[in-house]
Formats: structure tokens, sequence, C-alpha cells
């Protein structure tokens, strides 16, 4: 069985290889990314370089706009009133929010898994992985079922529900349900997952399983995740961004930042001292 | 230090108020109080169901459930035609009450959270309240009188006129209880809002739905001054879509005014049959609707299942 | 607002100080009793001892902490570095343990010749002291006269072992052979601990560079 530390190990060792400057490995870019509500402003001007697999960690204090600008990144906020985004958030080099983007077609390429787990209350776990491909137009029985059963394997859960995938998902355990809604969104086969602390609302083997299968995923992926625990954002991410009141303090590799970070700002909140 | 906070805790302690016994018997009483009023709210319904029962079961035969009326004053004959009359004006008004409903209900969770959407809620929750026979004259004013004639569209018009503010509320609330996390689940999957609504989020709230229907069904099953001003009543059955009908609050209502005891126990008897007829609509459509993939429990299906 | 694992770091803190003054004292006591033949083998023996139980002291502690706090940043590299420090600390009452027991095996050395001992042990002092300061306060000027010194040493040792091959007395030769090593060691050792505090303050190793100078 491998546990967190084989794989993080494996991910340490070629950690070095990204850190050589090869500009081209930027998967996603958010740049000069602003965020309002109401007219008051509360990302302030975020840029962020995400490189193809890898895993980007978000932490801060509560309230330090984590979540809003992962929102960003598959104009979630386009649902929200009052909301205005200005910046420009590169995929592959295509601007999401450019005015001859559908961003329906881009939120297929940018996955997300919320905090608390949300499957579709009145479907089955098949159904439920399913919902992506079916409601977007996908008939095809053989290839819904393939692609059913290569989501929930990469989710780590296909052993578990393989017997039974009529069974409704509600009737699963938390990080059941939870790994149920990863396998959702790696139906529609994006290329970066977002997951806004995905591990909160579950028990602590829970919360180990989803972080290995966070790692396993990193290797075809780009992730990026938002967490609170930072012993989380220790284990599972490659790169860490801290941010404060909208604002980015610091960007690095998860290593640097958490031995010796540059800002003592983030060095007070990584121990800490606030927050 | 210690010992001191520890005396201020013993101290706060006796402030607590010590009557236990006191405070039980209170709750004794409250619950008696609230359970009584509960007692005086349900005795009436039971008496009427009772009175009801009572009255009219003797006059249930098959003849009585299939015949048309015979003379006034003989006894004889049955309430078929209003029966059939029901069932017809139910189907057409929900026909058209209940997808307008729905929509309107749509339209006012998904939609509806700015000006328009409050005017909208507003005049809906005053057309709920708008006396029946009002609309009843209404329907009369626009349809009978244009055509010449008295037609089961008037009727089927004025009765969704009643039924669909009462659908629209109970669908547009029904949905609000959907938790925002399944939109932002579909959005995220890159569905389009109408696919999240519909094929999502309506699933989600179908049971709450569906109340709201029963609830409006069970209204207009019972609505007199409409159908008077647009149906008018007859002795046949169906005839026609522009012929008067018969049904079953008009025949009641015909019966309870003759003198003869032979038809005030046919009004009882049509009573009886009102009632079993909105009950059966109630049960039969929700267990259809939760045999649909659910586990069984058939008492459960009828109350309408757990909320989760 | 006190954290968790600050007390934890105040203890370690007490615990590697009091290691410093007993080094620094276990030294002193090393070099009278070489340069005045006092017999302190005994005294010095006992402060090694104390010393080294410290320093397991110290690696129950560090460990203690890194199981229950998982400590990050600046704390984790005090932690990181203590491990070495501590082990620093403990060969310089090892070897100042060494030293006492040259005379004490030797027997009389008054003939021989100290003179160079006493600038070589004043500075070896200076570099344990600047140790113990440069650990306290984090000044990283300290690490600069360490090396200073380290040098001194160095220099010293690789000029005068030569020349004890051509002493005419062996017992004098060979005590001074023995003392010079202990103390070039001692010095090295204090590089060591310098660059873990070192660490402790920039988050980068130097070792690299001077183990192995010839890769570079």
């Amino acid at each position: 069985m491998t546990t967190v530390f084989d794989t993080k190990q494996d991910n340490m060792n070629t950690g070095l290889e990204k850190t050589l400057p090869d500009e081209k490995n930027y998967k996603m870019i958010a740049e000069n990314v602003s965020v309002y509500y109401d007219g008051i402003q509360s990302i302030k001007n975020v840029t962020m370089k995400f490189r193809e697999r890898s895993v980007t960690s978000l932490i801060g204090p509560s309230g330090c706009g984590k979540t809003t600008f992962l929102r960003c990144l598959n104009r979630m906020h386009d649902m929200t009133k009052n909301a205005r985004v200005e910046g420009r958030i590169l995929l592959d080099g295509q601007d999401l929010y450019s005015k001859d983007v559908d961003p329906i077609y881009h939120r297929r390429k940018v996955g997300m898994v919320f905090q608390k787990p949300n499957p579709f209350p009145t479907m089955s776990i098949y159904d439920n992985v399913a919902a992506g491909l079916r409601l977007n137009g996908l008939r095809d029985k053989k290839i819904l079922d393939e692609i059913v059963e290569d989501s929930l394997r990469m989710a780590y859960i296909w052993d578990e529900v393989k017997g039974n995938l009529k069974k409704p998902a509600m009737e699963l355990s938390g990080g059941q349900q939870q790994r149920v809604c990863i396998a959702r969104a790696l139906a529609i086969q994006p290329e970066v997952l977002l997951m806004d602390e995905p591990a909160s609302a579950l028990d602590p083997i829970a919360t180990q399983k989803i972080e290995e299968t966070i790692t396993e995923l990193a290797k075809e992926f780009t992730i990026i995740i938002v967490t609170h625990n930072m012993q989380q954002a220790v284990r599972v991410s490659d790169y860490t961004g801290f941010m404060y009141l909208g604002d980015l303090i610091e960007f690095d590799e998860t290593r640097n930042l958490f031995t010796q970070p540059k800002n003592e700002l983030t060095a007070k909140y990584v121990k800490g001292q606030f927050g | 230090m210690m010992s001191s906070s520890n005396q201020k805790r013993a101290e706060y302690r006796t402030l607590f108020k010590q009557n236990v016994k006191g405070r039980l018997v209170v709750d004794k009483i409250v619950m008696g109080v609230v359970f009584g009023c509960v007692v005086v709210a349900l005795v009436p319904l039971g008496s009427i169901l009772l009175e009801v029962f009572k009255n009219g079961i003797s006059a249930l035969s098959i003849e009585f459930l299939t015949q048309t009326p015979g003379a006034i004053g003989s006894g004889e004959g049955g309430i078929g035609p209003a029966i059939q009359g029901s069932l017809i004006i139910i189907g057409m008004s929900s026909l058209i009450g209940v997808p307008i409903g729905i929509m309107s209900g749509i339209f006012l969770a998904e939609f509806g959270d700015n000006r328009l959407g409050r005017t909208i809620r507003f005049f809906n929750d005053v057309f709920m309240e708008f006396p029946s026979i009002i609309l009843g004259i209404f329907a009369f004013l626009t349809i009978v009188l244009i055509l010449g004639h008295f037609t089961l569209w008037a009727g089927a018009f004025a009765l969704s006129l009643i039924m669909f503010p009462i659908v629209a509320r109970t669908t547009e609330e029904s949905l609000k209880l959907v938790p925002l996390t399944y939109r932002e689940a579909g959005l995220a999957l890159g569905l389009k809002k109408w696919v999240v609504t519909f094929r999502i989020v309506i699933s989600a709230a179908k049971s709450g739905m569906l109340t709201g229907i029963l609830l409006a069904v069970a209204r207009i099953g019972g609505e007199t001054a409409p159908l008077i001003m647009t149906v008018l009543g007859s002795s046949q059955f169906f005839s026609g879509f522009d012929a008067p009908m018969d049904a079953l609050p008009l025949r009641i209502w015909r019966l309870s005014l003759l003198p003869y005891d032979s038809a005030q126990m046919q009004g009882w008897g049509a009573a009886v049959v009102l009632i079993v007829m909105i009950l059966a609509i109630n049960i039969g459509v929700r267990y259809y609707f939760s045999t649909k993939g659910k586990r069984s429990g058939l008492v459960s299906k009828i109350i309408g299942g757990k909320r989760k | 607002m006190t954290r968790l694992i600050d007390p934890s770091l105040e203890k370690l803190s007490l615990i590697m100080s009091e290691m410093g003054d007993l080094s620094l004292q276990s030294f002193v006591l090393a070099i009278d009793s070489y340069i005045y033949g006092k017999n302190t083998v005994n005294q010095v023996r006992d402060i090694s001892n104390e010393i080294s139980k410290k320093y397991f002291q110290v690696a129950d502690l560090t460990f203690e902490i890194l199981l229950k706090y998982q400590p990050v940043a600046d704390d984790f590299r005090l932690i990181r570095s203590s491990i070495e420090i501590s082990y620093g600390f403990s060969r310089f009452g090892r070897y100042a343990y060494d030293i006492t027991q040259v005379r004490d095996m030797f027997g009389d050395i008054t003939e021989c010749d100290k003179s160079w001992l006493v600038e070589v042990s004043s500075k070896v002092k200076a570099m344990i002291k600047d140790s113990v300061t440069y650990f306290a306060e984090l000044d990283i000027r300290k690490a600069i006269t360490i090396q200073q010194n380290e040098e001194f040493v160095d220099k010293l040792y690789k000029e005068r072992l030569p020349m004890l091959i051509n002493s005419n007395n062996t017992k004098c030769a060979l005590a001074e052979a023995l003392v010079l090593r202990y103390l070039e060691r001692i010095a090295d050792h204090a590089i060591f601990m310098s660059d873990a505090i070192n660490y402790i303050v920039t988050g980068k190793h130097k070792l690299a560079k001077q183990l192995f100078p010839n890769d570079l």
C-alpha cells in the first residue's frame, strides 16, 4: 500500500527538474487579477503562474481571498451578483476572460471540487460521474462506461464502488462522496483541477486518501488547491502561495516557503503566530 | 487564585434557578397546552370527516356511482356525471395551470432576485388570495359571454387561475431549498444554466414541487363558485367541450338545496366521493413518483419520505 | 500569544546554552591542567558526561517537538540545527577530557615547552565562546571571527606537527602532538557548528564548500 510518503518522495526528486527555468511549462497564468464586490476590491492585483503537472496550494487566514481567487480561475464569479473581475487568466496562452471565449467551454477544461462533498442527491454513483458527460450530450453507453470507470479509478475509489454503481451516491461516506465528486470532475477530461479545501469536511483517514489521490493525479493534471491546513500544503504541494487580505504575499516552492520564508508576514503565519 | 475562581463558580451555580421540580411541572403544563391546541384544531376536522362518512356511506352503491341523476326527489339515480366531470375539469385545469405555475416558479427561483422578480412575487401572492367567485366571473366575462355558451375551457381556465399561484409559490420555495452547492457543481462541470436547473435542481426539488401541485389539485377539486359561472352543471355525462358539464361540488350544492331526504343523503354520498377522490389522487400520484427507483416502504412513500 | 511550541523551544535553547557554558568550562579546566599541571581529570570527566547527557536530552526533545508540532520556518531551522550544534558541544567536552587525559597518562610534563599553547588555546577558547554567543544571539558576524580563528589553528597545526618529528624529547613531542590534534578537532567542530547556526539564520547550508573543496 503506498502512503503519502512514498509518492511525495518521488515528487521531491523530480521537483528539482521542475525548478529549472523553463517558462513554457506554465499551464495557467493569472495576470493582474483583481476582484471587486459591490465596488470594494477584495483581490488586489494578483499574479500567479502554475506549472503543468504540479500541485500548487494557496494558504492564508480566513477571508484572505484564496477561495475568491480560485473561483476566478474557472469564471465562477459570473454567477455572483455584484462581482467584477479584472485581469487575465491564460490557459495554455488563451485568455479565459476575453470576449470571444465561451465560459462554459472553458469550465470543461478547468474542473472544480468543492469543500463539502456535493454529489447530486437524486443520482446514483454512475449517474453522478456521468452527469457532466450525459448532460453535455454524450450518449454512447460504451464510452460512458469506459470514462466512468477510468474516472473512478483515478479518484482511487473504483474498487470500493465497482460492485454497485447504481447505488445512490448519498449513501456513501463523506470521504467516498468526495472522491466521487473528484471522479465527476475528472470525467469531463479537464486539464486543470481546482480544489477548494477538498478534505476539510473529512475525517483523518479520508483526508489521507484524498491527499494520496491528489498526489497521483498531479502526474497528469495541473492541480490548484486551497487549504487552511498547512501540514497538508507541505505534504501535497510543489508550490505554495500565501495570501493575506487579498494580496499575494509570497509564492515559492513549498519546501522553501515553509523552511525559509522570505517575507516576515509569511513566517509569522506559517509558524502560527496569527491567523 | 484557583480557590477564589472555584468559589466564584460555586457562587454562580447558586444563582441558577433551583426549582427543578417546579420547572418540570411548567414544562408539562406547556406541553399540555400545546397538545390541547392541536386537539382543538383537529377535532372539528375529525368530526367533519366522521359526519360526512356516517351520513354518506349508506348512499354509496355501484348505481350511485355510475348513473345519471334520476328525477328530482325520487331518490334514484346517481352522480356518475359529476364524478366524470370533476375528473375531467381537474385534468384540464392541471394541464393549463401546472406547467405555467412550474415555469413561473422556476423563473422566480432562478432568475427572480431582482425588482421584476419581487414584483411578480407580490402579485402572485395577492392573486392567491383572490376570491374564487371573482375569478369565475372573470372567466365568464372573457370566455362564456364572448363565445355565447358555457364551455369546459372557461371552467378549466378559471380553476387554473386558482392553481397556478399555488404551484408557482411552492415550486419556487422547493427550488430555493435545494442548496446552492448543487448548482455550483453543475456549473463547474461546464453545463449551461438551464440544463443545471432542469436536469439537476428540479429532480432534487421534485418532492416539494409535487406536494405543491397536489395541494393545488385538492384546492380546485372542491371549488364551486367558478364552476357555476362557467360550466353550469348538468345531468348528463360529458357531451363535448362546449356544453355544460356536471362536477361534484356543483352536484353537492344542488342536492343540498333540495328539501328531500333522499336528495340530502345523495348529497352526503357525493361529499364522501369527493373526499375519497382527492385522497386517491394524492396517494396515487405519490406512489407513482416514488416507485421510480427508490426503496420500499409504502407509508413513507405516501407521507413523502424523509427530508435529508 | 504563546504558541504551544514556544515553551518547548525555550527549553531547547536553555539546555543548549547550558551545554555551551559547560563545554567552555571544561575546556578552560583542561588547558589549565596541561599548562599548570593541575589534576582536573575527574572534574572535566564529570562535566563531559553532563554534556553528553544533555545531548541525549536535546535529541529526545527535538524529536518530540517534530512529532507534536510540525514546526516550520525558523522554528524548523532551529530544530534542524540543534542536533549538530549540541553534538558539537558534546565534542568540545569530550576533547577537553582527552586533553586532561594526556597529562594524566604522560605523568610529569613540566619540562615540556608550552609557550606555543598559550596563544592557540586562547584562540580556541574564543572560538568556543563565540559559538555559544553566536547561538544565543544569532549575530552573523561571529561566524567570521570563528572562521578566522579556525584558520589560525589549522595553520599552527600544519606548521608544528611536522616539526615534532625532529624533536629529541619523545614524551613532550607525543604530548604536544596529541594536544595539537585535539585543538584542531575542536576548531573543526566549531566550524561545523557555525555553519549549522548559519543555517538557522539564512536557511542555507555552506558545508559542501568546506568538505569537498576539490569538487567545486
